[in-house]
């Protein structure tokens, strides 16, 4: 049988000419499945039903006032003159960029043979499906008659009208939503083998059934496996340039404005690499606490964990990198209306907001140099929380310091987030931690064919 | 009903065999395994494993897929769509003319034609995967067996389909236990009817026609024209109960909507009464305050208007308003009222050093492109309208005229304020102070054209020869 050594071994370690091995603990295929399934076989713990009752609470909140605001209006948000792209916006922004961690594990790891992906990317692929969910409600409301959405696309309608195609804008409509159905393809397809694994050891029959229908009957036929792996291979080298221009299409939103603080070319690079940081951030907001309660340490190991501190560093540094460029391009330009945004975000009326965004995004990644740091999982935890924050404020200084000052002081004002805008991204929160306690119970977190495929093969051959 | 139970049920045949399924709990053991089937010539056959096993597609000989020619078709087509529909929307059927730009460019297409060949592409991916395949198949005799179940946990299995053409029941088993799985096992087909109910399908059918009603008729109703009004599900500000200007209403008694001012009502910043040399640079407000809004017209905008228009106000207005017939004699008529008006000849605030160089500044900026620097009616727009000689332009009057240099301060702070011929009135750009400020600097311009070089001081005389 395929078995990993049962000694204890510290995977952070490197060792010059041996791989660490991937997954630790005495594990062979059989125990792999198990760890998995347990989650979704055994009697689920009370923990779970207290997190789900707190966040279905918090979604029906939401929910509640997304009712609210569509009878009443969007005048309950606080965004008026000057200030019409207010907090749904900064959501959306931050939601969107959530979820480029998922694909990018998946996707682009993948392309690289990056192995140690395997363990993180079921979870991380649904942590992007959720955050494109929590992200889509944010636009869908914001265009203030929500029954008109249906506007953003290009259907035939009886006043002759056709979108504009010119217009970022709709750009976004089309790279959010291609990009929330090839995420969703992308993880159902990854899922489908696990699915049939959940299938065949599914003992209720509403088990077998839903697990029987979604898995297709998928019976792990190796001409199956063949076409299934190319299609696997060539999803994720659709995803991964996919990733950068959702992101990119985002920051065009900004960019192809003229308003100074926005209409600047880092932007698309910079908003990459924003989305990629917060992302890991929240995978591993979440994947910590998770790996802990569901018992699979062994397969989410500390090496994933400091891999993904590792990227956390990089893209960090590329955030800082990119507002520091900011400011030397808004002095270096000589424009003088660019010159005030930039001074007027660090010292004016929204400076706090700047500084937090600052010293979230800028110092607290630099603390994962030290290896104690990177090793240790509440620490980890504690330094995401903090990008997470950052990233969020990031999203508000952008959006709100250049329009709240623009080019007339006659028009410029302060922005105010109403109660409806505070809760609504709690709310936010809620309907997120819903799908992902929904998933962590009934879904295979981790993917096991993957995990499987990876693990050395009894008799040493090969060193996969 | 009766009568269907009699009939022969097809499917209550004897079951038959399909096939043999082999165990191995050794992946390595399924490649050699694999490697020998693959000789002995079997080609209805295949292997089943958890995950994918690297090595087994050389065991088996499975050829290359044509999945990713599938991809490429797909994201090409997502393409073409792009480009076509963005063309076909935004430049032929519903132009779409933004500040300029032009109706078609490629470099706007690229983001919609890249996100939709991914999409398409990821479409061909995952439904050529599923197509190839031949999947979703929900129902498979293998799943009978309960060794079966573990094909996706930790074990390894060849599956000889009966339909191969080297297949025999006794030579086919041998063969397979000289491989050494862990276990052999036969699969039977079914001897229940593998059919779904009939009264589920027509439920369904049931179902999916009701679900299909409510979009076709909405449909319908968005394509077809109606002569009533349609339902509106949200009526959006479609119906107001807001009253019109210029209807009647049962509500006031004098029976009008729109509500007149109340008496002594003034607008907001209109209160000017109580500094009215400031505000119209009169001495006091005649009876007829219309006449401090008076702007002498242009005649030959006047002149210039079609011969219908000019005939049609003959007759709206005949006796009372006889100027409306001739714009020539209704310019004079208003050029004399203006000229009769209380005018103040001094300036209604101190002056000072300040507002010259304040009036200074404003000049030049409102008033030298068409008056010139030195009020001589030379300025750039002037020069260029000139030039063009179009006809329609008015020179502006040099104030160094006698006519001119007679007026009063109060009327040329009127002319600023209200226009004159060509001159739009800039009361509404200016604030009063700054238009003051204009008059006296541009009494200063006048008075530095009419001075004696002799009477100068000395070191006035030094500087104009050195700037000369």
């Amino acid at each position: 049988m395929a078995s990993v050594t049962a000694e204890p071994i510290d995977t952070t370690i490197e060792v010059p000419g041996k791989r660490t091995p991937l997954v630790t603990g005495a594990h062979d295929y059989g125990t792999v499945t198990d760890a998995v399934c347990r989650l979704a076989e055994c009697k689920t713990p009370k923990a779970w039903y207290l997190a789900l009752g707190v966040s279905a609470c918090l979604m029906g909140m939401l929910f509640g006032l997304i009712g609210y605001l569509i009878i009443t209006g969007v005048g309950v948000w606080g965004n008026r003159s000057p200030v019409f792209w207010g907090w749904p916006i900064v959501n959306f922004v931050f939601w969107v960029g959530i979820g480029h961690a998922g694909t990018l594990i998946s996707a682009i790891l993948f392309l690289f043979r990056q192995d140690w992906r395997t363990g993180i990317n079921r979870a991380a692929e649904a942590m992007t499906i959720f955050a494109v969910v929590c992200a889509g409600v944010f636009p869908g409301i914001h265009i203030g008659r929500v029954w008109l959405a249906y506007w953003l696309f290009p259907i035939p309608n009886q006043m002759a009208m056709w979108p504009n195609f010119r217009s970022p804008l709709l750009w976004d409509v089309f790279a959010v939503s291609t990009y929330a159905t090839v995420s969703l393809l992308f993880w159902y397809m990854g899922m489908i083998p696990d699915l049939a694994t959940l299938r065949d050891r599914a003992t209720g029959k509403i088990q077998q059934f839903a697990y029987g229908l979604f898995s297709l009957g998928w019976n792990g036929s190796s001409r199956h496996w063949h076409r299934y792996e190319r299609a696997y291979l060539l999803l994720a080298a659709l995803a991964a340039p996919l990733v950068l221009s959702v992101h990119t299409i985002v920051s065009f939103d900004f960019a192809v404005s003229q308003l100074p603080g926005w209409h600047t070319t880092i932007f698309p690079p910079y908003f990459v690499a924003g989305a990629v940081f917060s992302g890991f951030a929240m995978v591993l907001t979440l994947m910590i606490p998770a790996r802990k309660i569901c018992g699979i340490e062994d397969l989410l190991t500390d090496r994933h964990l400091e891999n993904m501190t590792k990227v956390i560093i990089a893209t960090g540094t590329m955030v800082g990198y990119a507002y520091a460029m900011e400011f030397f391009i808004a002095w270096y330009g000589g424009n003088r209306y660019e010159t005030f945004a930039f001074i007027n975000r660090a010292f004016g009326p929204y400076a706090w907001a700047y500084w937090i965004m600052v010293s979230c995004n800028v110092i607290s990644p630099q603390l994962f140099w030290i290896k104690k740091i990177r090793t240790t999982p509440w620490m980890i935890f504690v330094v995401c929380v903090f990008v997470n924050i950052g990233m969020w404020f990031e999203r508000f200084v952008i959006t709100v310091t250049s329009l709240s000052r623009d080019f007339l002081p006659s028009s410029w004002g302060y922005f105010k987030p109403t109660i409806v805008d505070v809760l609504m991204l709690i709310g936010s929160f809620g309907l997120f931690m819903t799908l992902f306690l929904l998933f962590c119970k009934f879904l295979p977190m981790v993917a096991m064919a993957e995990v499987k495929s990876v693990m050395p093969r009894p008799g040493g051959h090969g060193d996969h | 009903m009766a009568t269907t139970i009699e009939q022969p049920v097809k499917t209550k045949a004897e079951p038959e065999l399909l096939g043999f399924l082999a165990e191995f709990d050794d992946p390595n053991a399924l490649i050699e395994a694999s490697k020998k089937v693959r000789d002995a010539g079997y080609r209805n056959w295949d292997t089943h494993t958890p995950f994918p096993l690297h090595g087994i597609d050389e065991a088996m000989g499975i050829k290359w897929t044509i999945l990713p020619w599938i991809v490429a078709c797909c994201g090409l087509m997502g393409g073409t769509i792009a480009i076509s529909m963005q063309w076909y929307m935004n430049a032929y059927d519903y132009p779409f003319l933004i500040s300029g730009k032009p109706l078609f460019s490629i470099p706007a297409c690229i983001p919609i034609v890249f996100e939709l060949s991914v999409l398409l592409a990821a479409f061909g991916a995952f439904f050529g995967m599923l197509g190839l395949n031949q999947l979703p198949k929900l129902y498979n005799p293998m799943f009978k067996s309960e060794a079966f179940r573990r094909v996706t946990n930790d074990r390894f299995f060849i599956s000889m389909d009966a339909k191969d053409a080297k297949f025999s029941e006794i030579d086919t088993g041998e063969f397979l236990k000289s491989l050494n799985p862990t276990n052999v096992e036969e699969f039977w087909s079914d001897v229940e009817s593998p059919k779904l109910p009939r009264n589920l399908k027509l439920g369904l059918s049931i179902v999916g026609v009701l679900m299909i009603m409510p979009p076709a008729l909405v449909a319908y109703k968005r394509s077809t024209t109606t002569n009533t009004p349609r339902v509106h599900i949200v009526p959006d500000m479609d119906f107001q109960p807001s009253l019109k200007a210029q209807n009647t209403t049962n509500v006031f008694s004098d029976g009008r909507e729109i509500r007149p001012n109340i008496k002594g009502t003034i607008p907001r910043g209109q209160f000017k009464d109580d500094n009215i040399p400031f505000y119209y640079g009169l001495k006091y407000l005649p009876e007829d305050q219309d006449v401090v809004t008076i702007a002498v017209q242009d005649e030959k905008k006047a002149d210039a208007k079609p011969a219908e228009d000019k005939k049609a106000d003959a007759e709206k207005a005949p006796a009372t308003k006889p100027a409306a017939a001739d714009p020539a004699a209704a310019a004079a008529a208003e050029a004399k009222k203006l000229d009769e008006l209380p005018w103040v000849t001094e300036f209604p605030m101190p002056v000072t050093a300040k507002m010259m160089a304040r009036g200074k500044e404003r000049y030049r900026i409102y008033c030298s492109a068409c008056h010139g620097l030195g009020g001589e009616g030379d300025g750039l727009v002037t020069l260029r309208a000139m030039d063009l000689q179009q006809g329609t332009w008015v020179k502006p009057a040099s104030y160094h005229t006698e006519n001119v240099r007679k007026l009063p301060v109060g009327r040329l702070y009127h002319t600023i304020t209200n226009g004159v011929r060509k001159m739009p009135a800039y009361g509404p750009q200016i604030p009063p102070e700054d238009r003051w400020s204009i008059v006296l600097y541009l009494k200063a311009l006048q008075k530095s054209q009419q001075i004696d070089a002799n009477t100068l001081p000395e070191d006035v005389k030094r500087k104009l020869r050195d700037t000369k």
